[in-house]
């Protein structure tokens, strides 16, 4: 399963909240591929997947997150997609 | 201290942008006169001239009170407006990509009314409208 994750680079809290989001990503699922990815780098790509807000939280391709979600929300949906596999 | 219409005058915008600027909560005068008019001090002047560089950036009235709310806090610090330009300019960038879409099917609607003296009935950029039209009519559960 693929997670990237779109931030604004400089942020200091954002930094630390996504090493802790995405240690809950390596629990939840097993087949993790997780990408944080820079939305001053990557505009073009941030504009196809549909992200207007940062952070947000795209999952196999769909928008899943328009801002920082719990560890619990994350796990949920990640879980949840991945039962559907 | 200034008043109303000379900070309108020096800043060249209204005194009902002003009046409004103050009800939507990005303005407020430093002090009244005794006789109850606003006055502003040259803080007002530098928020202003903010306020409309923010606008030509496209920021809504809403999102520069955010702004000004973070340039007042100590805590603040630049990643946090950083963030929020960010944000903007995707907003900015996925509006000109719907504009283009929207250009790119006015190009065909043009293309496709070869001879502009048809009479309006048959005229093939309002029959598309009205395709298009009944077919989100017919789409509709």
């Amino acid at each position: 399963m693929k997670v990237e994750l779109f931030y604004s680079p400089g942020c200091p809290e954002c930094a630390a909240a996504q090493a802790r989001l995405r240690s809950a990503a390596e629990e939840a699922v097993r087949d993790l591929e997780w990408r944080e990815v820079s939305a001053v780098e990557q505009i073009d790509r941030a504009v196809d997947l549909g992200v207007l807000t940062l952070p947000s939280i795209v999952i196999d391709g769909e928008l899943v997150f328009t801002s920082m979600p719990s560890l619990k929300d994350l796990r949920v949906a990640l879980r949840e997609r991945a039962g559907r596999k | 201290m200034l008043t109303i219409g000379k900070l309108a005058s020096l800043t060249d915008v209204s005194n009902d942008t002003l009046r409004y600027y103050e009800h939507e909560g990005l303005l407020e005068p430093a002090a009244k006169s005794p006789a109850g008019y606003r006055l502003y001090d040259a803080a007002s002047t530098r928020r202003i001239r903010f306020i409309k560089q923010a606008q030509q950036c496209g920021f809504t009235l809403s999102e520069i009170r955010d702004l000004l709310v973070l340039r007042s806090r100590d805590a603040t610090c630049c990643g946090d407006v950083r963030k929020r330009a960010i944000e903007k300019k995707l907003q900015i960038e996925s509006k000109i990509r719907a504009m283009k879409a929207m250009s790119r099917a006015l190009d065909q609607l043009i293309a496709d009314c070869a001879n502009e003296k048809q009479p309006v009935k048959e005229c093939t950029i309002i029959a598309a409208l009205e395709r298009a039209n009944g077919a989100r009519r017919a789409q509709r559960p």
